[in-house]
Formats: structure tokens, sequence, C-alpha cells
């Protein structure tokens, strides 16, 4: 063909092959999860693709008001965004070596899945299916929640007064189930419109497109501190009709990463227990109980009175726990620094010794 | 005496043109074969090994949500979620093609009319909606004119007691005490009697001269077996009241369905517009001069000579714009409106495996545009220009 025309067409194939080539560049530096990752079938484990990669993939979201939000800063701040934080720093000994990809709801399965994130820490309700056949495996709960309703102050006062209401959910979530399944439970033919975006969804409540909005009590909570109109204008109805355990997941058949998450997660709760804060995790260490200094630095003696480090084979450092008090702090902390601010009580998310369900395994 | 033709020799193989076009091909043939093999296989191991499902058994199992606007249960299995989206699909793209045909035509003739407003109105429609993309206008649908534009339930609009519009939706007198599909059946009774009445007074026209009155008299014998209908039916008009913070009464149009509906019909109508036009000045301008040599009036000339011609032209552009809108639907998803793309959407984020969801609305996809274009090709072949 004319030489003009050669020109052209290889410039165009040029141009298209630059920016496959780019875009393989950026992705292999950010997500890579398709490359070292996977731990299943590709004969790599998890914990040593992110070692190599320097930093943790945590899955989660950006607009949460006390879970995880994106601030102006490019920070992510809240409860979650803080667990993924305890992950990096039991890993890498420096809570900032995390990565947060912000999810959207119908999407986190498939990013757990396909490799691009290493773990969802993003209020994900631990469920059977999603054990089995989403090929997630869910770690210790983080956060023990229920469904409620919420709707604007004085319309109703009970759930069994909501006949033929319409209630709007998020789409992608047990939400839209547990609605549908109270609504039969009591006889309420409600409407459920499933949005999207929870920004349409909060226009759509606002507008007075919908009677209710159904969600976890917690996020309930969260939308309502931030709510346009005040918190006051709303209501959490006290009905709470189904158990939604949040809990952090890591995808199926890599035992030694899971292990790892949960024995990060499990720390933040023993801590707890010992009495063990940021403030004085330093004088800690050097604590005469014996217990709290294994946890804490993995020392401890032998039968012979030798001095050895405990190495429980997790593939931790044996210092983790300290790591991951000194720079994130311990579950309670972390309870108060987001959740608390919101309203949000202790309740079941106590320890065990206080009459909750949070129970860390035995360090030893 | 004979005359043998002069041989040819016959190229080589790697020469032969006819042998390598086949090669080529067969080889093309087998690296498409095989990276689909490859796509497929990856997948499916992968899968496997993560303890993800692969078949198509989700579709038995129980939905566990429920399908607003439907006579749905969430006990009911995954199939029955399918065939109610894909209703759904099918009901929005059949109405906004319809009207978006109808207004498409009418603002394409109307950009070229001699009357100043309704020229400019017609391009101000055409020339700003074409240039936004639909799902800004849905959600300028949605948001500005259901959510705010309409009222809430407790100030809805009543409009002459016949329509009551909210931002809950919009109920309109309905009947009740019979179907949709036996009024129907009624209609079509009427409308083959009105073309059996015409085909009758144009045989009277024929021989006598008589003015047909085909209109008059096939309508009145239309509405005489509409009004006989509806009475041997027993049908009984309902009209909307709002009672609480529900409306009773009458037919109630779901508020997502009709910002989507209305976003696709004002977005595919422009894109008509445009279409229309373009072939009404493909249209060569001695037809038109020939029209008034003939004595028609302005629109005269347009319904009888100009339009049939420019819609010939007009069809396989139209066809497109239809298939696009019946893909475009499929933004509905955003907007809580149960199309099948939010119906798949939904069964996946409740544990259904995601690659057999989306192959299964993808399949729909294909077999709803392969049968909308086979009926815009007959029309096209059965009006294009027969030429010797």
């Amino acid at each position: 063909m004319k030489p003009i025309k050669l020109l052209a067409v290889l410039t165009a194939l040029t141009l298209v092959f630059a920016a496959c080539t780019s875009d393989g560049d950026s992705d292999s530096s950010t997500t890579e999860g398709e490359g070292g990752n996977g731990g299943t079938g590709d004969g790599g484990s998890v914990l040593e693709a992110v070692l190599d990669r320097g930093v943790v993939n945590c899955g989660t979201r950006d607009a949460f008001p006390g879970f995880a939000v994106l601030t102006e800063d490019g920070d992510h701040v809240g409860f979650d965004s803080d667990f993924c934080r305890v992950i990096a720093a039991a890993v890498f000994g420096d809570a900032e070596a995390v990565e947060h990809v912000d999810l959207e709801t119908a999407d986190r399965f498939t990013a757990l899945q396909s490799g691009s994130i290493d773990v969802l820490v993003r209020n994900t309700t631990f469920t059977a299916a999603r054990d089995g056949g989403e090929g997630a495996t869910f770690l210790s709960v983080n956060y023990y929640d229920g469904q409620g309703m919420m709707v604007n102050t004085g319309d109703y006062s009970s759930i069994e007064e909501m006949q033929g209401a319409i209630v709007c959910v998020a789409q992608g979530t047990t939400t839209e189930g547990n609605a549908a399944a109270e609504s039969a439970r009591l006889g309420l033919d409600w409407e459920v419109r499933p949005f999207e975006d929870t920004d349409l969804l909060q226009e759509a409540f606002q507008s007075g497109q919908c009677d209710g909005w159904s969600s976890d009590t917690s996020q309930l909570t969260g939308f309502r501190s931030v709510y346009p109109d005040g918190p006051d204008a709303l209501t959490i109805l006290p009905e709470v009709f189904s158990k939604e355990p949040l809990a952090p997941a890591v995808a199926d058949g890599d035992s030694q990463w899971a292990a790892v998450v949960n024995w990060a997660i499990m720390a933040t709760i023993q801590a707890e227990e010992y009495g063990i804060t940021q403030a004085n995790v330093d004088q800690m260490r050097d604590s005469d109980d014996a217990a709290i200094v294994m946890f804490l630095t993995g020392a401890t003696t032998d039968e012979e009175g030798n001095a050895t480090t405990f190495d429980p084979g997790l593939g931790l450092p044996a210092d983790f726990a300290y790591e991951v008090i000194s720079q994130v702090g311990n579950y309670g902390e972390i309870f108060d620094r987001h959740l608390t601010p919101l309203g949000l009580e202790r309740g079941v998310n106590a320890l065990w010794t206080d009459g909750g369900l949070l129970y860390a395994m035995p360090y030893k | 005496m004979t005359t043998t033709p002069p041989q040819v020799a016959r190229p080589p193989l790697y020469r032969n043109v006819n042998v390598l076009k086949w090669v080529f091909q067969l080889v093309v043939f087998f690296i498409v074969l095989a990276i689909l093999f490859w796509l497929a296989n990856n997948y499916l191991t992968r899968s496997q090994d993560l303890g993800i499902p692969t078949s198509f058994d989700f579709l038995d199992q129980p939905t566990s949500f429920d399908i607003t606007g439907a006579d749905f249960s969430p006990a009911e299995p995954v199939r029955n979620a399918y065939l109610v989206g894909i209703g759904n699909t099918i009901r929005i793209s059949a109405v906004g093609i319809v009207f978006a045909t109808a207004l498409g035509i009418l603002v394409g003739i109307g950009r070229l009319s001699r009357n100043w407003v309704v020229n400019k109105l017609s391009t101000v429609f055409v020339e700003s909606l074409r240039n936004i993309p639909l799902l800004v206008i849905m959600t300028f649908c949605f948001l500005g004119i259901v959510l705010q534009l309409f009222p809430r339930i407790e100030e809805a609009w009543n409009l002459g007691g016949l329509v009551i519009v909210s931002n809950r939706g919009v109920s309109v007198t309905w009947f009740e005490g019979t179907t949709v599909a036996a009024l129907l059946g009624f209609l079509f009774l009427g409308v083959a009697g009105w073309w059996l009445i015409a085909r009758w007074r144009r045989g009277v026209f024929e021989r006598t001269g008589a003015p047909t009155r085909a209109g008059l008299l096939g309508s009145s014998f239309l509405i005489l077996v509409m009004v006989t209908g509806w009475f041997v039916l027993g049908a009984t008009v309902t009209t909307p009241e709002v009672a609480g913070r529900a409306v009773a009464g009458g037919i109630r149009v779901d508020p997502s369905y009709f910002a989507v509906l209305v976003a696709l019909v004002i977005y595919t109508a422009s894109h008509i517009a445009e279409i229309t036009r373009g072939s009404i000045q493909a249209v060569p301008k001695g037809q038109g001069e020939a029209g008034s040599a003939l004595a028609l009036s302005g629109s005269q000339r347009l319904w009888f000579v100009v339009l049939p011609q420019a819609m010939r032209i007009a069809i396989p552009p139209i066809g497109n714009q239809y298939l696009n809108l019946i893909k475009n639907s499929s933004l509905g998803a955003a907007f809580a409106y149960f199309d099948l793309t939010l119906v798949a959407q939904i069964t996946v984020g409740n544990g259904k495996p995601a690659v057999p969801a989306f192959v299964l609305a993808l399949v729909f996809y294909v077999v709803l545009s392969l049968i909308t274009s086979t009926f815009v090709n007959l029309a096209n072949r059965h009006f294009k220009l027969v030429e010797r």
C-alpha cells in the first residue's frame, strides 16, 4: 500500500501496543494479584507474594462512615481500615504497608477470587453460601452486627406497623434477602427496592420514595450520623431481624495466609483482654507476666530455664503483636476511635470476660 | 479442424490463490478456537481450585430476594427470577421502541419545518440530547424528575381525578375485572372489522362513486365492538386514590420504570430524529417538486411522496437504534428497575457463581437483539427498491 497509509497503520498499531504495555506495567505494580499471587494452582503462596510485594492489598470501601472513609488527604479512616493496618503491621511491622483497594459491593468477592486483593475487610457478613460457593474463607469475626430498619422519626415506632411499606436496601448484600424474609414472616408485604449506589439510596430515602431504609445496624448508625437533615431526623427501630457477623475474608485454598490474618485480628482482642493499650505496650513488654511477654515479644523460657523464642509456625515475626498494638491499638481502642463517636455501644462486641462474644484463642 | 485451448500452467500450491484463501481462513479459525478454548480452560481450572461451582445448577436454587412489582416470592428458583427479568427487559424495550420511533419521526420532521418555533425546539431537543451520555440523562430523569420534581406521597398531584403523580410512581385509571388479553382480543376483532368495512366500501366506491366513508364507518364499528366487549367481559374502571402512604386502585407505573423509560425514549428519539431528517433530505428534491406540480399540499407531499421514500432509507439505521435501546435498557439496573441485568447482578451478589449467571444474561441479550434485527431486515427487504 502507499507509504502514507502504511505509516498511518503502523502508528495506530504502535499506539495500541503502547497503551497495552503501560496498562500492564501499572497493573503489575499496584494490584499484581494475577502474577505472583493465587496460592492455589499457581504454586505460590499468598504470604510469599505479599512479602515480595511489600504491601498488603486490602479490599475496602470509600464512603462508609465509621468503617472506611476516604478522606480528602487520600487516607482511609475507619474501623475496617484500621484492621487492614493491623494485618500490615503484623506481616511487615509497618501499619502503613497496606494498599486500600476500594470495591463496589457487587465486585468484592470476584476481586478476592481473582487475587487482585489479598484480604477483604469490608463489613462482610460471614454466611454459608459465601464460605462455600463464593470461594471465600472467613476469619475471626471483628464485629457482631444485625440487620435493622431506619425510618424518619415519628413515622413508625415498630417494624410491625410497616404494612405494605417501601423499603430501600443496597444491592448485592444479604440485606435484600433478609428484608424479603422478614416481610414474609410478619406478613407485611414490603416492596423492596435495591439500589447500587448508597448515595442514590440516600437521595431516594430523603425525597420520600422509601418508607424505610434497611441495612446492618452499624451501617445505619454510620449513615444516620452524616444525614443531611441531621441524625435526629432518623430513628433506628429497635427490632433486629438477622445475625450479621462481620468478618475479614481471604480466598479459599491458602490456610497459611488465613492463619496469618486470623491471628493478627485476634491479637487485638487478646491485647484488650490482657489490658495492653497503645500507651502502655512498651512497659508491658517488660511485664512480670510471662504470658504477656511471650504474647508481645515471643520471648519465653524452655524447660531448662534457657531463654528461647516461641514460634508457633504461623509465618509471622515473633513480635507481631507488639507491632500491631503499638502502631494501631487494641480492639477496644480501635472501636472507641471510630465507632463510639457514632453512638455505637460495645454490646455483644465486648470481651467474653464482660459478657460479650469477643474471645481470642490462646497464644501458646 | 479443431483448435485446442492454450494450456495454462497451474501455479504451485503455495502460490495458488484459491488454496491460500482456504488455508488462511482455516488458520485464523483454529487460532480463534484455540484462544477461546484456552480462556474457558483457564476459567474452569481456576474455579475448580477455588471451589467455585461452574455449572448452571444455581438456576434451581431459591433466589432469596424479592422482585418488586411482580408476583414473586424469595423461595422461587433463580430461573423464575431470570424470567421476570427477561419479561421486564422486553417490556421496557418494546414500549420504548414504540414511543421513541413516534417521537423521533415527529421531531425529525419538525427540524425541517418552516415554522420557526417548531424548528428551533426540535433542534434544541436533538442537539442537546444527542450529546449527553445516556447514564447522565437517566440519572437526571430519576433524581431530578422522579425524586425531586414529583411530590412526596403526602402531597401527590391529582390530575383530574384520573392520574395521581408522586415520587413513588404514577397511578393511572385502569380497568379491572378482566384481563388485558381479553380486551386485546376484542380490539383485534374491531380492527379486523374496520379493515373488512374499508374493503367493502372501496368496492362500493369503485362501482358507484359514492364516498367510502371508511374511516367513519370503520371507527364506529371499532367503538361498538370495544363497548360491547367491555360490558360482556364485565370490566369496571378503577380510579387511583391516595390511601395513607400508598395509592389504592388504578395501575401503578413504577417510578424507576418511568424514569428509565423516559430517558431511553428521549435519548433514542433524538437519534431517530436525526436519522429521519437525514433520510428526508436524501430523497431527491425533484420528488417534492413533482408533488407540488400535482397540486399536493405540503403535508400531502410529505405524507404521500417524500416520507415513504425517506423511511425506506431510514429503516436500517433506525433498526440499529432499536438494538441500542435494547442494550441501553440494562442501565436501568442502577435505578432499581428489575431488568435482566439487575436480576443477574443481585443473583451474583447473593452468592451464585458470577460467570454462568452473566453468560446467561449475555446469551439472552444476543438472542433478543438477533430477533429484533431479523424483523428489521425483513421490513427492509419488504420496503427496499427492487431494481431490475
